[in-house]
């Protein structure tokens, strides 16, 4: 093979390097094209997600009054013990108002689901004091629900009344709809 | 404009004499000494000091343009022509003026700092070629060069002009033909104007450090300058406080019919009549008529070839390049970050779920909580005195049941239409009305039905300011249950909403 003149060496060469420089064009432009494409796409999903995580700004602002207003963290609650702990806290409730507490009866729910249990409580009270009870039931800390009041004049002992009150504590994984909505 | 004043820097005032530079910036002033070769070029170190020096005085800020530097330059070297040159476009008037100072300068163009200012010219006559008047200045140009260039080291874009054109600008009422004489310690500028454009100007080795009184050679050679000079009999005179006895000396050797008036200057350092008149100029929004430019322009077409093509190629390249490459950059250095917000955000996404699931079950609680406390309001503010009830029944599903014994049928009448008034109740049924024995009172059996909560929602039930306030002194009409009148008013107030 005969060597090669310094022209045709100098236009290997320059072949070379347009061959190279072609290639780095190329494949960089694809490599860079790629990644660009690549960022917008999770640009366009970044800003997807603000879109839906910016109404729960408002919600959890909501959250956070309705719990303040019940008194109330569902999260915290445990289904075993709602019932007795909610028990607990009416009593308590009908005691630190004045009432005199009388028969309490506790039933499990049947089939419909959205109840854990209802209760059924009988006292007699001053009548600021049934009011006062009555009014302090919503923050008792639990999911309850008057589901049916009963007031009698106690005709023994003039001023007093007596009340049989059905109150229904809600099960938190299954929201109830509202009364005669 | 004026908006972005506040980015270009203060003006700079500078006169330059043969021993000395004196500089004016914002009311600082500063005079530096200056050193010469025999042939009149600054020294070395003499420029290093003097860029040093106004470095320091200037305090410069990087991010601001060069400031205009005003500089006045004595008329030692200096030459004036009048020169009359045929209009044309500007390429050949250029050329043509270029052809005239070469041939009136005893120095090529090129070696010269030189400017020019247009007189105007006669109009032409039929047949003859409109010509431009002018006034050119020529100096040699290293003199100014070595000015302009240390003015260009302190970063500014220095301006050069005549110190008697500058202090021109001071004389209140300037005749046509005057002459103004500017003394300094050595010596003395004199220049004289006709029509108000400089004619001659030529420095006197006399100054105030000689005596006016005695007989001296120079002193004969000024008063024989003023004389010769064809500059009217005006004489403005200012520089280094010139005492009474030289002016009088001046006087009595000039003999009668002159008038001298002297041109009123602000002491202190760095400030001199040029350095006033080109202030008062520039306060005026004018600019210097005869400025001596080092470097000249050829026309038009070169103004584009005094730019830097190579350096403002490299930065238009650079300018472009980013334009290209930034949003690959961006990509390249940002998708780490936001894909490790975003992957940390959707592990997180769980908790939105029991954001819902909460607020769902908080508000199905709120909206389950029967209206008692309204419905008992109701009931207190409906019920006649002397009402008892026997008992009330309510319940979530908005029925109410009572029985109660009114003093007659009336005000069963009356109660029920309360009832209804009130909005909260759909329908009120006395399913019962039975008088006792003795017919002094009926025994009722009622039963209503509360509207819907959405309608509910619309009512404000519960006492009202008033009737709150009204609460702390005495308690209101009506009876709730038997024996117990007042009873209602004495609960927590429960407002409408609030309960729904």
């Amino acid at each position: 093979m005969r060597p090669l003149t310094d022209r045709e060496n100098r236009i290997v060469r320059f072949a070379v390097a347009g061959i190279v420089i072609y290639l780095a064009l190329f494949y960089g432009c694809k490599f860079f094209e790629k990644k660009r494409a690549d960022y917008r796409q999770l640009v366009a999903e970044a800003q997807n997600l603000r879109q839906q995580i910016q109404p729960y700004q408002d919600k959890v602002l909501v959250v956070k009054k309705l719990m303040d207003e019940f008194h109330l963290d569902p999260v915290k609650l445990k289904k075993e013990t709602v019932v007795s702990d909610a028990s607990a806290a009416i009593q308590k409730a009908a005691k630190a108002g004045g009432l005199q507490l009388g028969p309490i009866r506790e039933s499990p729910s049947h089939g419909s689901g959205k109840s854990l249990a209802a209760v059924q409580l009988e006292s007699s009270g001053q009548v600021p004091a049934v009011l006062t009870f009555l009014a302090s039931l919503n923050s008792i800390g639990f999911p309850v629900v008057v589901d049916s009041v009963q007031f009698t004049a106690d005709n023994s002992r003039p001023g007093q009344v007596k009340m049989n009150l059905t109150i229904i504590i809600l099960d938190f994984d299954q929201p109830k709809e509202a009364p005669h909505a | 404009m004026k908006k972005i004043a506040f980015l270009n820097p203060p003006t700079l005032y500078v006169e330059i004499s043969q021993g000395w530079l004196k500089a004016l910036h914002e009311n600082d002033g500063v005079e530096l000494p200056l050193e010469r070769l025999p042939g009149g070029r600054l020294t070395a170190p003499c420029k290093e000091k003097t860029v040093s020096a106004l470095t320091h005085f200037l305090k410069a800020k990087s991010w601001q343009p060069r400031a205009r530097a005003f500089c006045a330059v004595d008329s030692r070297g200096v030459s004036l022509r009048h020169l009359s040159l045929p209009t044309g476009t500007k390429e050949e008037f250029h050329r043509r003026l270029l052809l005239q100072i070469e041939g009136e300068f005893p120095l090529p163009p090129d070696e010269l700092a030189w400017g020019y200012q247009p007189l105007g010219g006669p109009p032409p006559s039929n047949g003859t070629i409109a010509k431009q008047e002018l006034l050119v200045a020529a100096v040699k140009k290293e003199v100014v060069a070595d000015y302009h260039e240390i003015l260009r080291a302190c970063g500014t874009e220095p301006v050069f002009t005549l110190a008697a054109l500058a202090r021109r600008h001071l004389c209140v009422q300037p005749a046509d033909s005057f002459m103004m004489l500017n003394i300094e310690n050595s010596q003395s500028e004199l220049t004289g104007f006709n029509n108000g454009v400089p004619t001659n100007s030529r420095i006197i080795f006399w100054g105030s450090e000689n005596s006016p009184g005695s007989p001296d050679a120079k002193f004969d050679a000024l008063v024989q300058a003023i004389k010769g000079c064809s500059s009217g009999t005006k004489l403005f005179f200012s520089g280094n406080k010139p005492s009474e006895d030289y002016t009088t000396s001046l006087a009595t050797s000039l003999g009668s019919g002159w008038q001298f008036e002297r041109l009123a200057t602000a002491d202190g350092a760095g400030r001199s009549a040029a350095i006033s008149g080109i202030q008062k100029m520039v306060e005026q929004g004018g600019e210097p008529l005869l400025p001596i430019c080092v470097k000249h322009a050829n026309g038009v077409a070169t103004s584009l070839a005094t730019l830097d093509l190579k350096k403002w190629g490299a930065r238009v390249g650079a300018l472009v390049a980013a334009l290209l490459l930034l949003p690959y950059a961006e990509a390249l250095l940002l998708k780490p970050h936001l894909a490790k917000k975003v992957a940390a955000f959707k592990s997180e996404a769980a908790r939105l779920t029991i954001i819902d699931r909460e607020l769902d079950f908080l508000r199905a609680l709120k909206s389950s909580q029967p209206p008692y406390l309204d419905a008992l309001y109701i009931f207190s503010k409906s019920v006649p005195p002397g009402t008892h009830f026997d008992s009330l029944s309510l319940n979530s599903r908005g029925d109410v049941s009572l029985r109660c014994s009114f003093r007659d049928g009336q005000q069963v009448a009356e109660f029920r239409t309360k009832l209804i008034d009130s909005g909260f109740f759909a329908n009120v049924t006395v399913e019962e009305q039975v008088p006792t024995p003795d017919h002094q009172r009926v025994n009722v059996r009622i039963s209503a039905q509360e509207k819907p909560i959405a309608q509910l929602l619309a009512l404000s039930v519960g006492p009202t300011a008033d009737e709150m306030a009204k609460d702390g002194k005495q308690s209101p009409p009506g009876a709730l249950l038997p024996g117990v009148a007042s009873a209602t008013p004495s609960a927590p107030p429960v407002s409408r909403k609030e309960t729904k």
